[in-house]
């Protein structure tokens, strides 16, 4: 396969604009320090959609990012070096990742892979990382719950802080299993992020003795103007109790709007990745011009707790940080109609992102080599990162945490749920 | 324009020549193209399925699906591939590529037998679908659908090519013996004008002096006939019979 490296955007976001630090990248002098690293910075890549249905994902996790590290970098950095994060937007294509990420460790030469977007992505990146494994890149905190990289030969490479999409869809399912709804169906994207999804759905279901009662699929991209009839018609004739949707907000928001059209009311559940908010916003505007109401029975499953509860100390910092930094879009990889949201799951999983990369660069001194990363990491037990939950690594876990919330939408909000006997069938 | 009797004629039989022509190559296309396809897209189909059900077996046992239909998913780029699945050893399905879901025709069928089957789904197409087993069959099987309607498109494209470059080939016998059948049929008609003329110098004359002085100065068989016509006419005159 020929690479295209030229023709790439890239938008170097130097959080270093609060101390007047250099751009450059160049490394410091002295054998020790790695590349990625300078006397200044530490500059670590980014590859996410910025552009396309799902673009809402990789931009809210990088404000999100970058609301904590502006905080870190006006404050002098780690170890006096401020934190650049440089991104590229792969459109949440496979192959664009794998060229990004080979722009980012070769080229950029950046110190470590970061908040990447996605299961069909991340999975075709992880053989990358193998394959340049002496260079010792590891992928911090991938935005997505799959397998791959939390179980051989790829566990070693990443490092994940996000509970899993078996862990979400097992929940979903015992949930909805203990009020009585047993005949469960799964709207799927028809990639490796779906599969991995469905794979969850089924194996929680297996241990009921049940089987997935009914699946449709829709395409990778596909937009909210797109119809989703022959998908609604596929699984009602399945006779579901409750839907599992696992897919981007664009292809689910219409899948809800084509399934409550077609009278198909039963309870649908997103995952995390889904964009919870991006996904509300088109249903509520499809609510006012229909004039009818499409946020009704749904339950969306995240990895983070609710920004609508201050009382969490890492949610009231997450609040103030985004007041202040109002974060920008990734400059020039955006595009120009995209309105950032004030507050998302997405953003605050972005910034206790930050937060963790922030501890295991203080962790790993004033001198950090990549060689370092796994005893750091692995080094983690029981950090406070402000969830209420502890972060643990050590012990050869390599994802932190485990929590799982669950929220449905009242007023045209996400609030938690408190009492799942509301949807008992 | 007047069309001369004897290019009609010639017409009519280019137009069986080539009609005969393009029917018989448009069959011999059909056949040939139809089964250098079709063998050659079951036998990469079949390479396919291969490749995956060799790779596949540590993904398969380590229930990793999603790493499972990324694999399946590159391989659907692939010309003529439409679909892919992967059965476990009970015919479950644990990967596919199938949008907007499994159609009935499959969910129905039968998952664990190896072979190569003919199969129409509706709404989706005319498929060959190849097999191959993982780990001899007791891990599950690969299942990799060839699109008929490709082998159908590039046969239509074939044949449309070749009837494009016939009927050009046609267009231009068509003028070719248009023009050459013209080069005859004139001085024929020349020469039947001048003969009418000889028989009946009261009627009104179809051919000018000059035209006949051409007419007789022609080295070819049409100037000898002409010729002879003239020496009839006056030998008839001399002897008071008529031509």
């Amino acid at each position: 396969m020929r690479i295209a490296l030229l023709g790439l955007c890239p938008a170097v976001v130097l959080s270093s604009m609060f101390l007047g630090a250099g751009v450059s990248a160049q490394p410091a002098t002295g054998a020790q320090v790695p590349e990625g690293v300078t006397d200044s910075q530490i500059v670590v890549g980014m590859s996410a959609p910025f552009k396309g249905a799902s673009r809402s994902l990789g931009i809210e996790l990088y404000r999100g990012s970058m609301a904590y590290l502006s905080e870190v970098n006006r404050a002098g950095g780690v170890h006096g070096r401020t934190i650049a994060l440089k991104a590229y937007d792969d459109g949440y294509q496979p192959d664009q990742a794998i060229r990004n990420t080979l722009k980012l460790m070769l080229e950029d030469r950046v110190f470590l892979l970061f908040d990447y977007v996605g299961t069909p992505t991340v999975t075709r990146v992880l053989p990358l990382l193998k394959k340049y494994d002496k260079l010792h890149f590891r992928l911090f905190f991938p935005f997505t719950g799959a397998q791959p990289q939390r179980e051989p030969p790829y566990d070693r490479l990443a490092v994940n802080l996000r509970a899993s999409y078996r862990q979400e869809t097992a929940g979903l399912v015992d949930n909805f299993l203990a009020i009585g709804r047993t005949r469960i169906a799964v709207f799927y994207q028809a990639d490796a992020y779906g599969r991995s999804g469905w794979v969850g759905v089924r194996e929680a279901l297996a241990q009921h003795n049940l089987k997935i009662a009914g699946e449709a699929t829709y395409t990778r991209g596909t937009k909210y103007t797109e119809s989703l009839d022959r998908q609604v018609a596929m699984l009602q004739e399945a006779r579901p109790d409750a839907i599992v949707s696992v897919g981007a907000y664009a292809a689910c928001a219409a899948f809800i709007r084509d399934a409550r059209k077609a009278g198909l009311a039963v309870p649908i559940a997103n995952v995390s990745f889904v964009g919870s908010e991006s996904m509300l916003e088109l249903l509520v505007a499809a609510s006012k011009a229909d004039g009818r109401n499409y946020t009704g029975n749904l339950v969306n499953s995240q990895v983070v707790p609710s920004y609508e509860n201050p009382n969490v100390p890492v949610v009231k910092e997450y609040l103030a940080l985004m007041d202040t930094y109002h974060p920008s879009t990734p400059p020039g990889l955006a595009d120009a109609d995209y309105k950032p949201l004030r507050h998302s799951f997405v953003s605050l999983e972005g910034f206790l992102n930050a937060k963790l990369l922030v501890e295991v660069l203080k962790r790993m001194g004033p001198h950090p080599v990549r060689t370092q990363i796994e005893p750091t990491v692995a080094g983690i037990d029981g950090f406070e990162l402000g969830m209420g939950r502890p972060i643990t690594f050590a012990g050869q876990r390599n994802q932190g945490s485990d929590a799982i919330y669950y929220t449905t939408v009242e007023d045209g909000r996400f609030v938690p749920i408190r009492d799942w006997k509301a949807w008992s069938k | 324009m007047r069309v001369a009797k004897l290019f009609r004629k010639t017409m009519f039989g280019i137009f069986l020549l080539f009609g005969l022509i393009a029917l018989s190559t448009s069959a011999l296309c059909v056949y040939t193209v139809d089964k250098q396809l079709s063998q050659e897209y079951e036998a990469n189909s079949r390479a396919i399925a291969q490749t995956i059900a060799n790779s596949s077996m540590d993904i398969i046992l380590n229930r990793d699906m999603s790493t499972l239909q990324s694999l399946i998913d590159q391989f659907k780029e692939i010309q003529g591939i439409k679909y892919l699945y992967i059965v476990d050893e009970n015919g479950d399905i644990l990967a596919h590529t199938f949008v907007p879901g499994i159609p009935k025709e499959i969910l129905a069928g039968d998952r664990v037998k190896l072979a190569t089957v003919d199969r129409r789904i509706p709404g989706f197409g005319e498929f060959v679908e190849v097999s191959s087993p993982i780990l001899d069959g007791i891990a599950g099987s690969v299942h990799v659908g060839m699109d008929k309607g490709l082998i159908a498109l590039k046969i239509q494209t074939a044949i449309g090519r070749q009837v494009y470059l016939i009927s050009i080939i046609f267009i231009v016998s068509i003028v070719g013996s248009f023009l050459l059948v013209n080069l005859a049929a004139k001085p024929l008609g020349r020469l039947g004008g001048y003969a009418m003329q000889l028989a009946a110098p009261a009627a009104p004359a179809t051919i000018s002096p000059a035209e006949v002085q051409a007419l007789l100065e022609r080295s070819d068989e049409v100037g000898q006939l002409a010729r002879l016509i003239r020496h009839l006419s006056a030998h008839d005159a001399s002897t008071g019979t008529t031509v």
